[in-house]
């Protein structure tokens, strides 16, 4: 029996729980005690944040694996936890209550609560699982989730985005799940360390590549993958911009990490390297290009979240540790600097134009679109510059016809990204042509607060930058290591003969 | 230009997955993890019915994502509807489903209840479940709701009942889960031990399980059945997009 205050490994799991049961309990406390019901939310999110950065003190060095219900896997569900995990699985809790609504869009803040927290506890269990099926089912509970949460500001043209996106997500789900279905046809297992064990044989040739695209495309709807990225300007333009902020900033990368982890388990120096970094630049350059065309505030930074996933995607293709440590640092920076963006943008959004002049009320946001911009496009010596340093560092050492490609796709939308986000810039500082447009309104104090903490943050790794590399190196080793995810899930060689 | 294009989409993606389905080795699985399950599951879990012991032990926290699932779309399409447009719809009500229908409808209800508590209560010992019971529960209300299509459409069952009903399930699902955890063992490890097989109280929590699964489902596709037809104060109906939304 552990106590109540005590941790053990078993308690990884409560982050994922902890939220589901608050949500299925809001309605009930609503019509006991609504004021009660009104804190459940930030309450229980506050608690994974807590419980999760105790696992990460106690257990952070080391990953190890849960077996749900105590079944040993591969019969069982089995959660993943490793630095890499456990990063993300913060992230999710933090940035919820970071971005949690506060006061707008008020029809029904009980429900709307309860889809908040199904979220967090949906994307939390992204992070954590280590089942190819328990991870569909947490992206479709985030899908769904997500549905509901971008109607919110209830105009007929967010209607309209999300049922673009609501059919693009079904067909994303139903590739999705053709691959998934293709995969346990192919090897009879669904746990991610059996996979891993099986690919070389299984799945490393072409009838096994076929699934990995499907669920590249499937999984890379949430992911902004390239030709599957139609839903977000719209999405993102009408939804309430803290959603579009989470949605943005980490259920992206959520859905990131999924294929990451599928690409080193089970698919690791194959074709499937290939295909994402041709989409990734793709999409790099395609959405760099639309986001310069944008006249929308909220339109270039979707546009801008598409171009940059793009490049998330390239990094990781490039393989091994080197392409672990480029895609993750190139993930953490664009999730602080879209988030934090996206928090300037809840009073800002609409026309470009509007925000001509915006230095002059309100200098310190100002300030910071400019710190952000340049480590968007990467000015040293700013974290932007070392991430797109790693990544162009691993394409030229590729060499290949198709990485040479890809840089050069990856320079000339890097350059276009200096051109719009300078622009943006400009205006900002320039002289407003009409003396009586009104003054924009300051970003409220707590999103101010979250776009400044997210530029301390910035500007504390540009001074510290070698040991958060060294940090860094240490979470993508650990995440790149196919064989320690075997070892620790099947902690003995006996289990080849248990799973036959 | 755009039809042209999604046809020939829809084409290309058509004979792919045809050229993988001829690929495969259908008819040969390999059984990894489905004979061990087969082999394994009466002893370990002590469900007659393996597919329950699947969905309920060795896979729960896929059914308790799968239960969220429904809740989620359920509670997003409550976020749609209430919101319902005022500008659409002319409050024309539906014609009153006469003496026939309602006495068909009362007959009906504690007939479908009792097949639906049997189904969700034998889940672990014969096909059926919760998921499946839960349903045959919600159309018991359904019928009651589409044979008076009264000016509240709540049909005579209440908000409140139905909220309750919902939410205490779904907790207590989990509570069983975080019942085994704080017991010393796995999240949703069965507890109780697992009894006669066979028998209807045996194979530890499953059985609760699969009540709370049952419930969960019966109040929620109640819920949304009764939100869809109602018709609050005055001429309104739901936005018709909210419709597709639940599905």
């Amino acid at each position: 029996m552990t106590g109540l205050f005590s941790i053990s490994q078993g308690h990884s799991v409560l982050p994922v729980v902890l939220p589901l049961l608050a949500a299925f309990l809001m309605q009930p406390l609503g019509r006991v005690a609504r004021p009660l019901a009104l804190l459940l939310g930030p309450a229980t999110l506050a608690l994974s944040a807590y419980l999760l950065i105790r696992l990460w003190l106690a257990y952070g060095d080391a990953p190890y694996a849960l077996a749900i219900g105590g079944f040993a896997p591969p019969l069982g569900i089995t959660f993943y936890v490793d630095r890499l995990a456990l990063l993300f699985a913060t992230a999710v809790p933090v940035l919820t209550l970071l971005f949690w609504s506060r006061g707008e869009d008020d029809a029904d803040p009980l429900r709307r609560d309860a889809v908040m927290l199904l979220l967090a506890a949906a994307a939390t269990g992204l992070a954590l699982s280590g089942d190819l099926f328990n991870i569909y089912v947490f992206y479709e509970l985030v899908a769904v989730a997500s549905f509901g949460l971008v109607t919110l500001r209830a105009t007929g043209a967010a209607y309209i985005a999300t049922v673009r996106y609501l059919l693009l997500s079904a067909l994303g789900s139903v590739l999705a799940l053709v691959g998934i279905a293709i995969v346990y046809l192919q090897t009879g297992t669904l746990s991610l360390a059996q996979l891993a064990m099986l690919a070389p044989d299984a799945l490393q040739n072409p009838l096994g590549l076929a699934p990995f695209a499907l669920l590249l495309i499937g999984f890379g709807v949430k992911a902004e993958l390239f030709p599957v990225n139609t839903w977000v300007p719209e999405v993102y333009a009408t939804a309430p911009t803290r959603i579009s902020a989470l949605l943005a900033g980490l259920v992206s990368k959520l859905a990131v990490i999924v294929v990451v982890r599928l690409l080193v388990l089970a698919f690791d120096g194959t074709g499937a390297t290939q295909l994402m970094l041709a989409l990734g630049a793709l999409g790099f350059v395609t959405g760099e290009l639309a986001a310069w065309r944008a006249r929308d505030l909220n339109r270039m930074l979707a546009y801008s979240s598409i171009g940059q996933l793009g490049l998330v995607f390239v990094g990781f293709s490039l393989g091994g540790t080197a392409g672990m440590l480029a895609g993750l640092a190139l993930v953490l920076h664009h999730l602080i600097i879209k988030s934090a963006l996206f928090a300037l943008a809840t009073r800002w959004r609409g026309a470009l134009a509007r925000l001509t002049g915006a230095a002059r009320s309100a200098p310190v946001s100002a300030g910071l679109v400019v710190l952000f911009a340049l480590s968007l496009i990467g000015v040293p010596p700013l974290p932007g510059f070392w991430a797109k340093l790693l990544l162009v560092l691993g394409l030229v050492e590729l060499s290949t016809p198709l990485a040479l490609g890809a840089l050069a796709l990856v320079l000339l939308g890097s350059a276009v990204e200096a051109n719009y986000l300078f622009r943006l810039v400009v205006r900002l500082y320039a002289r407003p042509d009409d003396a009586s447009t009104p003054a924009l309104p300051k970003p409220k104090l707590l999103d101010f607060g979250v776009a400044s903490a997210a530029g301390v943050l910035l500007l504390a790794a540009t001074v510290s930058v070698v040991p958060v590399s060294g940090w860094l190196r240490g979470v993508a080793d650990q995440a790149a290591d196919r064989a320690a995810y075997i070892d620790t899930v099947f902690p003995t060689t006996l289990v080849q003969s248990g799973a036959r | 230009m755009r039809n042209l294009a999604s046809l020939v989409f829809t084409a290309g993606l058509a004979f792919l997955l045809l050229v993988i389905a001829a690929q495969l080795g259908f008819g040969e699985p390999p059984m990894r993890v489905g004979g061990a399950i087969l082999e394994q599951a009466p002893a370990e879990v002590g469900a007659a019915n393996i597919v329950t012991a699947v969905l309920l032990g060795y896979r729960g926290i896929d059914t308790l994502g799968e239960l969220s699932i429904l809740f989620a779309a359920a509670t997003a399409t409550g976020l749609v509807l209430v919101r319902g447009r005022k500008d659409c719809g002319h409050g024309t009500s539906d014609p009153p489903g006469g003496f026939i229908l309602r006495t068909g409808a009362d007959l009906l209800f504690p007939l479908l209840l009792v097949v639906g508590f049997y189904i969700i209560l034998h889940g672990h010992l014969t096909p059926g479940g919760g998921f499946q019971g839960g349903v045959i529960l919600a159309a018991a209300f359904f019928v009651l709701v589409l044979a008076r299509p009264g000016a509240d459409g709540s049909g005579g069952t209440s908000h409140t009942a139905i909220a309750f009903i919902e939410g205490l399930a779904g907790a207590g699902f989990i509570a069983i889960g975080l019942w085994s955890l704080w017991d010393g063992g796995e999240f949703l490890a069965p507890l109780l031990g697992k009894g006669v097989m066979g028998e209807l109280l045996s194979a530890g929590t499953l059985p609760l399980l699969s009540l709370a699964v049952g419930l969960k489902v019966g109040a929620e596709l109640a819920g949304l059945m009764t939100q869809l037809a109602e018709q609050p104060a005055g001429p309104q109906h739901p936005h018709p997009q909210a419709e597709d939304r639940g599905s």
